[in-house]
């Protein structure tokens, strides 16, 4: 299905093209063709998506929010110390 | 006499480390204090306002780190504290979250990752290997449509254990990556390795991470099942 030849000459080298479409990876000229592929190509639109699902998942998944008072007791910490610049 | 105006500071390292003349004098004066003319008091508030933006996302890398609340806690703040005392080394208008990250990596490296004892795996990280493995393998997803919409439903505390179980330096790649959105040349920077090895590591965590999320999907009995393989089904899993 779909000319993947244009992403690369095996499995592989397609789906790190794929990778680097989704992190933005690659220069403009390549980006455009990948997009190009990806639009007649069933096949590697469906592994693009769930890429893009996967990451919305994790990235959903890991958001965590640290303790209200830790930036307080980092502050805290941070106060008693002096950093030595420059005065050898 | 020399007929530059001599800096009244010693040349102790300290100094030559920061480069004061070169700064003083090369260095036009812009709206900008140099980094070393700042008070501490300065030096304190612009740490607060710049650096401690960046706690909460520090403690979500720390979860994925330590493993476990208190732990991370420590961690970032061992890492902040450590960033605080190099502050003056950070090179402003330079990516300041990257570089909280490259101290929060080490400090975990070096304070919890000798205490953990974790076996590391041989290393199979250069890049031949890893393409060698993939042309062998062939890019079997396994994943069907449906489960395009299945993982979409997984609770957070599955993807959270998927995470968990790929291997660290995976892990890792895959975080700073996908989560936090790093560059991959950013990334490199982080963890101290090369570019190729980071996408090699992201590659393989990708895909080792789907796999188990996919599993996780099917024993939940979320869209088809790829892979029941003789685990258990939902019934069987912790809710």
């Amino acid at each position: 299905m779909g000319d993947c030849q244009s992403l690369g000459d095996c499995d592989d080298r397609r789906i790190v093209r794929l990778y680097e479409y989704l992190d933005g990876a690659l220069t403009l000229e390549d980006l455009n063709e990948v997009k190009k592929h990806l639009e007649h190509c069933g096949e590697c639109a469906h592994e693009y998506d769930l890429e893009c699902i996967i990451r919305s998942v994790v990235r959903r998944s890991c958001r965590e929010m640290a303790p209200q008072d830790l930036k307080t007791r980092i502050m805290a910490r941070i106060n008693e110390i002096r950093v030595e610049v420059g005065h050898g | 006499m020399p007929t530059l105006t001599a800096d009244p500071r010693p040349a102790s390292a300290a100094d030559r480390g920061v480069h004061w003349a070169v700064m003083t004098e090369i260095t036009p004066n812009t709206e900008t204090v140099p980094v070393g003319e700042e008070s501490e008091a300065e030096r304190r508030e612009r740490f607060e306002r710049d650096a401690l933006q960046y706690v909460d996302q520090l403690y979500s890398a720390a979860m994925r780190m330590a493993r476990n609340p208190s732990d991370a806690e420590d961690l970032v703040q061992e890492a902040y504290t450590k960033a605080y005392s190099a502050f003056h080394q950070y090179n402003p208008g330079t990516n300041l979250k990257a570089w909280l990250y490259r101290i929060l990596t080490n400090t975990y490296i070096n304070l919890y990752r000798k205490r953990q004892r974790e076996p590391q795996r041989s290393s199979t990280d250069s890049v031949e290997d890893w393409q060698m493995a993939q042309a062998a393998e062939h890019s079997s997803s396994g994943l069907r449509s449906a489960e395009a919409e299945a993982l979409d439903h997984l609770p957070d505390s599955d993807v959270k254990d998927a995470l968990q179980a790929i291997p660290e330096e995976f892990r890792l790649a895959v975080y700073f990556v996908d989560v936090e959105g790093f560059a991959y040349k950013e990334v490199a920077d982080i963890l101290g390795i090369p570019m190729g090895t980071v996408m090699s590591r992201l590659h393989r965590g990708r895909k080792q991470l789907r796999e188990l999320l996919a599993d996780y999907a099917a024993e939940r009995g979320l869209g088809a099942d790829k892979t029941t393989n003789g685990r258990q089904t939902a019934a069987g899993r912790e809710e």
